[in-house]
């Protein structure tokens, strides 16, 4: 499925704006201020001036928290963006109950306390985002993820994520599964892309983030095809 | 942004095959059809040890896609002799008199499957033989010039093994896979210059992976041996889906 661009110049403004370069840029100004979140059962929440907000809103990490601040921006992050942003670029700092997390084992070991999936679900996401795809919540999609080219003011999402891993999840294990996410993806013009996050056994490492080393991506779509859209004779031109 | 109302952007036009009402006319099925022959319909023997029939009286040009060709003569599997007597096309005889079987006993064939073919190989093979496709048994050569009448010795003719590579038994046992997923039939486009002599490439390879999704290692195991583009088949309530599960890797972007 070809991207589909939300209006006429969308394609030439974000090819003249990669998300590398906005990401760049976003590293060195959060890494500037020192920006801190703090952690919560669910999310992150981040204090930023308005110029990192606007930087992180054209990155697409978090969502604005609406308040009366005028200096001060609240962004709410995912964990998977927060632990991306801590970890992966290391520009933020992160605060449980008032205490500062100096290192990424203890983030790690909040996180997947909190989270069960969380270490696959953060493989999934930095695998994408370190290809540069902007990723967003799927919720509700009925996936996990969704995945667009550029910013979504630019382009629609091209693809819906399923993240599954062995002896995880059990979804699309019955073919009422399949037609399921299939037909609803479909329905709302993305492709169905299933990342099979799989692990080479060492229970050793499993608590900590250097388990990610230890973790493989494969990347599947899944496609209805439709025979009846498919039958041009073979000899006709 | 579309993530507002998802709802709303549905459209038949996103993807093919999927009306925003209902979709039964995208699915197989149906009544079963009346036995009902046409005149001057084509004439074939069932031969029970071969759980194949052989063709005595060829009719139409319906023979360029229909049956395997083996020292000059032509034998169809069962869901061919099936296919075409349910559309009238074709009269099977027993195997020692020249009694019509009736669909009664064919489909009685079908299901207890010992002719390489269940019911839902069968239901595919009908959905897209009856909208032109040309489907031959996955690993069974169209022709075979020099070949006696055929047998399990010459090639495999059950529905998703593969003809066997005779080198060594260590090379053999070396590619046995536990695999649930089987490889049926090849499929190829509607072509009305289709030649048995030389079919080409098929456009896919139809599987079966039963009552589950195919895993991520089935389909590997299976596309390791098989060139061809695999489309599994999925048959409920005699409704035909089918589905595509390409590995891909997604570009990096800037």
């Amino acid at each position: 499925m070809a991207p589909r661009w939300k209006w006429k110049g969308a394609e030439a403004k974000a090819l003249a704006e990669p998300v590398s370069k906005t990401v760049s840029e976003l590293r060195s100004s959060l890494t500037q201020t020192e920006a801190l979140g703090f952690l919560s059962s669910c999310n992150v929440l981040l204090s930023v001036e308005s110029e990192e907000a606007e930087l992180l809103d054209r990155c697409c990490f978090g969502r604005l928290v609406v308040g009366a601040e005028k200096d001060k921006r609240w962004i709410q992050l995912s964990f998977e963006e927060a632990f991306f942003l801590f970890y992966k670029l290391k520009c933020i700092k992160i605060c449980l109950h008032g205490r500062s997390l100096e290192n990424e084992v203890d983030l790690w070991r909040s996180m997947s306390s909190f989270k069960q999936d969380f270490a696959i679900l953060y493989k999934a996401y930095s695998h994408l985002r370190s290809k540069n795809w902007i990723v967003r919540s799927g919720l509700q999609y009925g996936v996990d993820f969704v995945v667009y080219r550029h910013h979504p003011s630019l382009v629609h999402s091209e693809y819906a994520v399923l993240v599954q891993s062995i002896g995880g999840n059990d979804r699309l294990k019955v073919w009422s599964d399949i037609h399921c996410s299939v037909r609803l993806t479909g329905s709302v013009a993305k492709s169905l892309l299933v990342l099979y996050v799989n692990r080479k056994v060492n229970t050793e490492k499993m608590n900590l983030p250097l388990c990610l080393e230890d973790y493989t991506v494969e990347e599947q779509t899944i496609r209805r095809w439709s025979p009846e859209l498919s039958r041009e004779d073979e000899t006709r031109t | 942004m579309e993530e507002k109302d998802w709802e709303a952007s549905s459209s038949s036009e996103n993807e093919g095959g999927f009306p925003n009402d209902d979709d039964e006319e995208f699915h197989s099925g149906g009544s079963v059809p009346k036995l009902q022959f046409r005149v001057g319909s084509s004439k074939a023997r069932w031969i029970t040890e071969l759980g194949m029939a052989e063709v005595e009286v060829k009719r139409g040009k319906l023979w360029t896609t229909t049956g395997i060709i083996r020292s000059g003569k032509t034998y169809c599997f069962i869901e061919e002799a099936l296919y075409l007597s349910e559309i009238g096309e074709l009269q099977i005889l027993g195997n020692e008199d020249d009694i019509v079987i009736p669909l009664k006993d064919l489909y009685e064939k079908i299901a207890e499957e010992k002719s390489g073919c269940s019911w839902e190989n069968y239901e595919v093979y009908r959905y897209l033989k009856g909208l032109g496709y040309i489907l031959g048994r996955h690993g069974v050569s169209w022709t075979l010039k020099d070949a006696a009448r055929p047998n399990g010795e010459e090639e495999s003719a059950c529905a998703g093994e593969c003809p066997a590579d005779n080198d060594t038994v260590t090379k053999l046992l070396g590619d046995m896979q536990i695999c649930d997923a089987k490889a049926v039939f090849d499929v190829y486009l509607p072509n009305s210059r289709f030649k048995k002599s030389s079919p080409g490439e098929p456009s896919f390879v139809a599987c079966f992976s039963g009552d589950s999704p195919p895993s991520k290692e089935d389909i590997k195991v299976l596309q390791k041996r098989i060139a061809a583009p695999l489309t599994f088949c999925h048959i409920a309530q005699g409704r035909a889906s089918f589905f595509s599960f390409s590995s891909i890797d997604l570009p990096v972007l800037s």
